[in-house]
């Protein structure tokens, strides 16, 4: 049994090797000082002058669709909902960034993540992708919250499938932190 | 399995290592016939920080704040004074760069954390956090100072984030000449 769930975690840790070594990484920044739980509604910003960082998520529907999907189920969650007239309280924008990266594999094997000749050590780049989350308070127009997903996007973009679960588990991870807004006492 | 265990430790304690205790490098440099005792007030340089190399640092406005901050509070102890309008002395301007570095060096022989053939090479992001002070009237560089260090595990955390920013001004700061306004004393000396 002991030697099955060893050779399961090896695989699972091999795997992760093979899509580039990093697992997702997820976080964010808020400002403490601002007071969300007075806010109620956001509505996306209009797009900004950063570019997506690669052509094949420019105006890639499948990936532009569920970013917005997930991001306001995510707000929704938390007691902010879409405006019916009127300004939004808030404005959501988000940038993805993809550069090449470089993972040096010998670590795998000095910790025991691989064996024998899946640990042969060298260094090997791969695409890292970022995706970023901002909140503005309009009346302010400053940036109240960022949140962010980073990981390996090495075969992500081409498959749908895997491109659409990393989005939904990236914006998850990084709004797990995000504040209560006020519909929330009220749901 | 208690051989994995044991590398297990060793991996968790080598990346706190790297996120907490990973030292920070510092220099600077005047440029020379610079009169600093010539010069009391600054003001920002309003430009954002953009292309820093950390997709989550461009126009991060909690990173740049929190580094203003941290240099408006050195600056203060050291004599100079902030000014909203006016004509100031200096201007102040600050950039940051994030860069993957490789260490092939044997990075934890020294400290135990690893023996002989298990100290391979690993990639980090190096920080480096640059002031310049620009003459506000010619434009022309004063005084420039910098740190770098890794920022693994850094920029995830706020408040470690926030922690480290102190830590770099301050060791740069350090370095810049405090200016003391009683009489009868040098209005410079260095507070090392």
């Amino acid at each position: 049994m002991q030697r099955r769930l060893m050779t399961l975690m090896m695989a699972a840790a091999t795997a992760l090797a093979a899509a580039g070594c990093a697992t997702m990484g997820a976080s964010s920044h808020v400002d403490s000082g601002f007071d969300f739980a007075r806010l109620r509604t956001f509505d996306w910003g209009s797009p900004d002058a950063f570019p997506l960082g690669d052509p094949r998520l420019d105006k890639n529907p499948i990936f532009l669709d569920h970013l917005h999907g997930a991001v306001e189920k995510q707000l929704a969650a938390r007691g902010y909902e879409r405006p019916v007239t009127g300004r939004p309280q808030l404005l959501i924008h988000f940038h993805a960034n993809i550069d090449r990266r470089l993972n040096i594999n010998a670590a795998d094997a000095k910790y025991g993540y691989c064996l024998d000749d899946a640990c042969r050590a060298g260094a090997r780049e791969y695409e890292a992708g970022t995706l970023i989350v901002d909140v503005i308070d309009v009346r302010t127009n400053r940036l109240v919250w960022r949140g962010w997903a980073q990981d390996s996007v090495e075969g992500v973009l081409e498959d749908r499938d895997r491109l659409v679960r990393m989005v939904d588990a990236g914006v998850a991870r990084m709004f797990v932190n995000f504040p209560a807004g006020a519909l929330k006492g009220l749901q | 399995m208690r051989r994995m265990l044991r590398y297990t430790s060793a991996a968790l304690t080598m990346a706190t290592c790297l996120a907490s205790c990973a030292p920070v490098r510092v220099n600077s440099y005047a440029v020379p016939m610079t009169d600093m005792r010539s010069y009391r007030t600054y003001t920002w340089d309003v430009a954002e920080l953009e292309s820093t190399g950390d997709p989550r640092l461009d126009h991060n406005r909690f990173f740049k704040e929190r580094v203003q901050e941290a240099i408006d509070a050195q600056m203060r102890f050291r004599g100079y004074e902030k000014v909203a309008g006016g004509t100031p002395d200096m201007t102040l301007h600050i950039h940051a760069r994030v860069q993957q570095r490789i260490d092939s060096a044997q990075i934890d022989g020294a400290g135990g954390s690893c023996s002989q053939d298990e100290c391979r090479s690993y990639v980090y992001d190096e920080g480096t956090l640059l002031i310049d002070i620009m003459n506000a009237r010619t434009r022309s560089l004063i005084w420039r100072g910098w740190a770098e260090r890794s920022l693994d595990g850094i920029v995830d955390n706020q408040d470690l984030m926030n922690q480290t920013i102190d830590r770099a001004v301050s060791v740069i700061c350090a370095r810049l000449p405090v200016r003391r306004l009683s009489g009868g004393r040098p209005l410079f000396a260095r507070d090392e």
